[in-house]
């Protein structure tokens, strides 16, 4: 009692306190009793739900003056406070409808005067409770949504989450089933004890009532796909529950299906029937689109997502095989040129000098000789112009050693002092490490060539499936892939197996170049990277 | 001498074969795949083994390494290694045991063949004759790096004929000076690079090392 006192001292005072602070804030002096009903605007349905609670409590009692008194000060001096409180003052209406429901279930039997109607005569005006209660739920939550009372932001978040198209095609309707359903079971399996279960005593069932209305209304909120699902299940099992009390179990009293009670042996066997058909027609329609619900997942947005994904990639590799092509032809028409005009000529220069040597070997030998000696010249020149072609297709020593080794001949064979760090555990695709060691070459020869630089260093290293090559040096730095056509190539070279280049070269040095390719290259072939 | 050769073209191999019977070499064995020029270079421990780079099965550097096992059982065992190409990387591995009698030359180089059979009579002796386009690159390489910095041009020149395998004499005449003139430059790189006293083939070996590896 002294608890209950204390509450309401603590709550009298909260909204005293309340009450003077928006007392002090200055409004507009309405006028006219239309002017003064404007102002109020939806405070003023405090009113008449202070009078309904007062109402309820059946006789005169010093609480229920206080409520009163309270509510006509809020509206008359604190309108906009009494404008948050409303919906307030509705939801807590809806919840006492609840309870009160519950309590004429379980066997309570004074009249009481809940609305418009009064209760408690019996089963038939009981049966408005429920439903008025729904009433001012809905609108409760309508108000607080209105008026932006606190917790509107709350409410409003959970409505648009549930709301949301992209959480799946099962409409919001079908998801809200759970809720009757659930409803549905709980008064389906009793009042006093679950199944006759003797430990499932009053409190424990209120408990257990309790746990299985808020997972419904969680699951309603968080996935409205695994509400209908459970709906659609509750709603097919009930169905075929209510077809086979109408048939076998004609009448137990203090059990109700839905609307129904299965105490009046005809009323209460028709209803049964009536609901237990509907039930089932309905969940045998909603079967069909939880399945499909279910077979379409991952949802729609992903499935777009990923369609979009691959038409990127689509794109890329479009674009990236067309280089690829184009820079295959035209390494291809300089190879043809190089051997044309290098060691094919040269060969053909070579038979010409070994067949004038032959005419003049009987008449003239020291001629002869001369020629021969210039063909074998024109042989050793043809070798070396093939031996820097070969070298320009595949270095030889990338066939034998594998990047490693090669990276540290071209290191070996640059000026420049230069430091090779490699660190290659795994396997690497041969057309990667080919692109790899080209893009590395080209990045050395701008170093050599353009930076000035006193030394470079050259680190490769593999980590996640990527192979990554980073060019230092210390030269004058500025260099800018977009303007030379070499490290441009080096990109586009790179581009085909999903590689990048990666330049940092600010006036003055370093130029740091970076070469990132994915071990294996995007084909069916795996690789151990 | 007696020579064996490790070549899997056959018309390089004959060619080989025919070049050497005719300057009076004695080829005991000409081989294909390295693997048997591995059995060959043990067994019959030839005055010079003459190695292709890229032999079977696997067609990549199994002639080298079929050479460098071998010397690694028969330690100083001469080798003169031919290549379609050459790399620095390859020459200081071949180099890497010190013990000279090491060539590694490029396979146009049969060519001159006074200068091939040369080639192999200094390997035999236990000199080393590296191809003019290794030294060609090592002397871009080290003009400014320690301690062949050190070194004059012309002891940088010296050092580069030295590289390739040439006597004083040839070195002499090659750079128009005298010999003695040879002998004064070779001191000085000795000195330069650190190389104690000892005989001259092996320092000149070491020298070359120093060369390669810096």
């Amino acid at each position: 009692m002294s608890f209950a006192y204390l509450v309401s001292l603590l709550l009298l005072g909260s909204i005293a306190f309340a009450l003077v602070r928006e007392m002090r804030k200055a409004s507009p002096r309405p006028a006219g009793l239309r002017g003064h009903i404007r102002a109020r605007g939806w405070g003023l349905l405090l009113l008449p739900a202070a009078a309904m609670a007062a109402v309820m409590t059946g006789h005169v009692h010093a609480l229920a003056v206080a409520e009163l008194a309270v509510a006509g000060a809020l509206v008359t001096w604190a309108p906009r406070l009494a404008a948050k409180l409303a919906p307030y003052a509705l939801l807590a209406l809806g919840l006492f409808g609840l309870i009160l429901a519950k309590a004429y279930h379980d066997g309570f039997s004074s009249q009481v005067l809940y609305g418009l109607v009064p209760a408690g005569g019996g089963p038939f005006r009981r049966g408005f409770v429920l439903p008025q209660a729904g009433v001012f739920f809905v609108l409760g939550v309508w108000l607080l949504l209105r008026v932006e009372a606190p917790g509107a932001g709350l409410a409003r978040t959970l409505i648009a989450r549930w709301l949301d198209p992209r959480r799946g095609g099962i409409s919001a309707r079908q998801g809200l089933l759970l809720i009757p359903v659930t409803a549905m079971a709980v008064l389906l399996i009793g009042p006093r004890y679950w199944f006759g279960l003797w430990w499932m005593t009053k409190p424990v069932v209120v408990l257990a009532d309790a746990a299985i209305v808020t997972a419904s209304l969680v699951l309603v909120f968080r996935s409205r796909v695994w509400a209908a699902t459970v709906a659609e299940a509750g709603l097919l099992v009930l169905g075929a529950y209510g077809l086979l009390i109408a048939a076998f179990w004609p009448s137990v009293p203090g059990f109700w299906y839905g609307f129904a009670s299965l105490a009046s042996p005809s009323y209460g066997t028709l209803g049964t029937a009536v609901q237990g058909t509907a039930l089932l027609a309905l969940g045998l329609w909603l079967a069909p689109r939880v399945m499909r619900e279910h077979e379409m997942l991952p949802a729609d947005a992903e499935l777009a997502a990923r369609a979009q994904q691959l038409t990127q990639r689509v794109q890329t590799l479009t674009r990236t095989r067309s280089d690829a092509l184009d820079t295959a032809a035209a390494e291809l028409r300089r190879i043809e040129r190089d051997l044309h005009d290098g060691a094919q000529a040269r060969m053909v220069a070579v038979g010409m000098s070994l067949q004038a040597a032959e005419r003049l070997f009987a008449t003239s030998p020291e001629a002869a000789l001369a020629l021969v000696t210039e063909a074998k010249e024109s042989s050793s020149r043809a070798l070396t112009e093939l031996r820097d072609l070969v070298r320009g297709i595949y270095p030889p020593v990338l066939a034998d050693r594998g990047l490693g080794d090669a990276i540290r001949a071209l290191a070996l064979d640059t000026p420049l002092p230069t430091v090779v760090d490699v660190d290659l555990p795994g396997q690497v695709d041969l057309p990667v490490t080919s692109a790899v060691y080209f893009s590395v070459a080209e990045a050395l020869a701008n170093a050599t060539k353009h930076a000035h630089a006193r030394s470079v260093r050259i680190v490769v290293s593999q980590a996640a499936g990527m192979l990554r090559a980073e060019v230092t040096d210390d030269g004058a730095g500025g260099a800018d892939p977009a303007a030379g056509t070499g490290l441009a190539g080096v990109e586009r070279r790179l581009a085909t197996f999903d590689g990048i280049l990666a330049v940092s070269s600010p006036p003055g040095g370093p130029t740091i170049v970076v070469i990132e390719v994915p071990c294996a290259s995007s084909s069916a072939k795996t690789s151990s990277c | 001498m007696r020579i064996v050769i490790g070549e899997d073209l056959f018309l390089l191999r004959e060619g080989l074969v025919r070049l050497l019977t005719a300057h009076g070499f004695e080829v005991v064995a000409a081989v294909a795949s390295a693997p048997e020029l591995l059995r060959a270079l043990v067994d019959e421990r030839p005055d010079v083994g003459i190695v292709d780079v890229r032999l079977p099965p696997t067609h990549t550097d199994d002639g080298l390494r079929a050479a460098l096992r071998a010397r690694g059982q028969v330690p100083g065992l001469p080798v003169l290694v031919l290549s379609q190409y050459v790399e620095q990387l390859y020459a200081r591995e071949l180099l890497a045991d010190q013990a000279g009698a090491v060539g590694y030359l490029l396979k146009d180089r049969v060519f001159n063949d006074d200068q091939f059979t040369g080639a192999i009579r200094t390997v035999a002796a236990g000199g080393t004759v590296l191809d003019p386009e290794v030294v060609q690159k090592l002397m871009v390489r080290h003009s400014r790096t320690e301690p062949v910095a050190r070194l004059t041009p012309r002891e940088r020149e010296v050092l580069g004929l030295m590289a390739e395998g040439r006597s004083n004499a040839a070195i002499a005449q090659r750079l128009f000076i005298t010999e003695k003139a040879v002998s004064k430059h070779a001191a000085g790189i000795f000195g330069k690079l650190d190389l104690a006293p000892s005989d001259d083939d092996n320092r000149r070996v070491l020298a070359v090392l120093a060369y390669l590896g810096s």
